[in-house]
């Protein structure tokens, strides 16, 4: 192995396992001890990584003070470094990483809080596109309507949550002093996260428009998704719902082939 | 008709002589609305990597106003790991949408195994690690099909195994490469002060035909019992030690863009316009005296 490699390999030790050993022999001896030159490096990396992750999570460092947030953040770290000098999309694994954090247990909410704010960034990010083509729908005969795969807009990102999420994002936004107590048994959520133009927006869904658009989104043909989604729900209105989130360029696009998402960044 | 420059005369023009500040989220809207008087625009290209969104709509319309140049921070150059290809070409997509006049990363490593940490890690300057940089960029440019430039980094420690000094493995790493050098006088400053090596000898060092931009910015100060480290964290205004090197550099570089940055504990817009008008005033005096 080459002495180049030999030195990033212990660097990277160095900093993130905390294991100075040999490497301390690579370091040329100055002022300060070998420890305290690779210490600003250690530093420079959590810190800098610790900001990129309260970027995305701001709302859960709410919830668990900016201290906890820390100490919970450098252990991620340490476990999920980050596997692209592309930082968007550092902090994926960040919500099942709190949900078998044990110092984090009793907040049962803190995953899907963080799942939440993981959408918002993925939607934030996520590619453009234009409403669906209503020309391009109105050449289809009706009868073939049963046979079409609907595409939801590349931002879009569904949550559901047995906790009332939604309500715990609001009032823990960095404008809003909201100090009345949240109901945790209140009821859970269904979301939508999407972005319009640049603005992402998170919209509570009914039951009936989360399946839907959940079976849209993993393929599913509209009678598949329908038949699923009536058999829960028999006054579930399918054709209404369709209309609506057509209009709200929820839904996209549509296809009688499954669509292939292998060069689209989906979770 | 319109009146916008094609795309082919945009790219065509390089960056004048001129200071332009490092735009960053906060001043999308200020800059696109009051459009000062500024040279050029720098923006980190990691942060345009996304597929849609602000970013990208914001950058387009800052573009469509002043030259454009992408610095980059992830592309890991010093890497002993395969080029990261999906980053590449990232950067070759932001490249063809937005033709920057100038693309750059730095003189450093920031992945091994897979592993990012998200820093500007040193290289011990060895001829080994020198051979892996000029082949890694040539690869870069090969494929970018354009001259990259490369920053000399802030350094926290040396290595013991570096024989070369950092300003002649830079050259070396130019002449043998082609690229072009990003002259960070502040850099410099940090570097040679947390070292013991005479800055100016280092910027003289870097023969001027290879310099293609400047990078200032402030720093912090780390302190500790055996003395003090300096930290570029390019949150601070430039310091006078720095103007004055920066001088330095003008006058035996000749006039050269120069960029002001900042990304922490970020002012006002009209603070950095402020820095930049003080780069601009020192790059006037420059551009008198070579008349």
């Amino acid at each position: 192995m080459s002495a180049l490699r030999d030195i990033q390999l212990g660097f990277a030790r160095a900093v993130y396992a905390d294991q100075l050993g040999e490497f301390s022999h690579a370091i040329r001896p100055g002022r300060f001890p070998a420890e305290r030159h690779l210490q600003v490096y250690r530093n420079n990396v959590m810190l800098s990584l610790t900001e990129a992750l309260k970027a995305v999570f701001p709302v859960v460092e709410r919830l668990v003070s900016a201290g906890f947030f820390g100490y919970a953040a450098d252990a991620f770290i340490r476990q999920h470094p980050p596997r692209s000098g592309n930082l968007h999309d550092f902090g994926a694994a960040f919500a099942d990483f709190l949900g078998e954090f044990p110092e984090v247990a009793t907040l049962a909410y803190l995953p899907d809080v963080a799942r939440l704010e993981w959408a918002w960034h993925e939607a934030f990010h996520a590619a453009e596109h234009a409403a669906l083509d209503l020309a391009k729908l109105g050449a289809i005969a009706p009868q073939a309507y049963d046979g079409l795969r609907f595409r939801l807009h590349p931002s879009a990102r569904l949550i559901a949550s047995p906790y009332p999420i939604l309500r715990i994002w609001q009032a823990n936004q960095p404008d809003v002093h909201d100090g009345q107590a949240i109901d945790l048994d209140q009821g859970g959520d269904y979301l939508l996260v999407i972005r319009h133009a640049t603005d992402v927006v998170i919209e509570p869904l009914t039951r009936g428009d989360y399946d839907l658009l959940a079976r849209f989104d993993a393929g599913e043909t509209l009678s598949q998704a329908a038949a699923e989604v009536m058999a829960a729900q028999p006054e579930f209105d399918v054709g209404a719902a369709l209309r609506q989130h057509v209009a709200r360029a929820t839904v996209v696009d549509f296809a009688r082939e499954p669509f292939n998402y292998a060069n689209q960044e989906r979770p | 008709m319109s009146l916008a420059p094609t795309p082919k005369t945009r790219a065509a023009s390089a960056i004048p002589a001129t200071a332009g500040v490092g735009l960053r989220a906060q001043h999308y809207k200020e800059l696109i609305s009051t459009r000062p008087n500024i040279g050029w625009i720098e923006v980190h290209s990691e942060n345009y990597f996304g597929e849609g969104g602000a970013p990208l709509y914001y950058l387009e319309q800052a573009r469509a106003l002043y030259p454009l140049s992408l610095h980059g921070v992830g592309m890991s150059i010093g890497s002993t790991d395969e080029l990261n290809l999906d980053h590449l070409n990232k950067l070759a997509r932001l490249i063809a949408r937005f033709e920057p006049h100038f693309v750059s990363d730095h003189l450093c490593w920031s992945s091994v195994g897979g592993d990012y940490l998200n820093d500007l890690l040193p290289l011990p300057y060895t001829p080994e690690a020198l051979a892996h940089v000029v082949q890694r960029i040539d690869a870069i440019q090969d494929y970018l099909g354009r001259e990259i430039l490369i920053e000399n980094p802030s350094t926290y420690l040396q290595f013991l195994d570096s024989e070369i000094p950092e300003a002649e493995f830079l050259t070396e790493v130019a002449k043998r490469s082609g690229c072009g050098i990003l002259l960070d006088v502040n850099n410099v400053y940090v570097s040679a002060t947390n070292h013991g090596i005479d800055a100016e000898q280092y910027l003289t060092a870097i023969p001027a035909t290879m310099v293609r931009e400047i990078h200032l910015a402030g720093f912090t100060v780390n302190r500790y019992p055996e003395g003090d480290i300096l930290i570029d964290t390019h949150s601070a205004p430039v310091v006078d030690a720095v103007w004055s090197l920066y001088r330095t550099a003008i006058s035996h570089l000749g006039p050269r863009p120069t960029l002001i940055e900042w990304d922490t504990d970020i002012p006002a817009l009209a603070v950095l316009v402020e820095e930049a008008a003080k780069a601009q005033i020192i790059l006037g005096e420059a551009s008198v005296r070579a008349a």
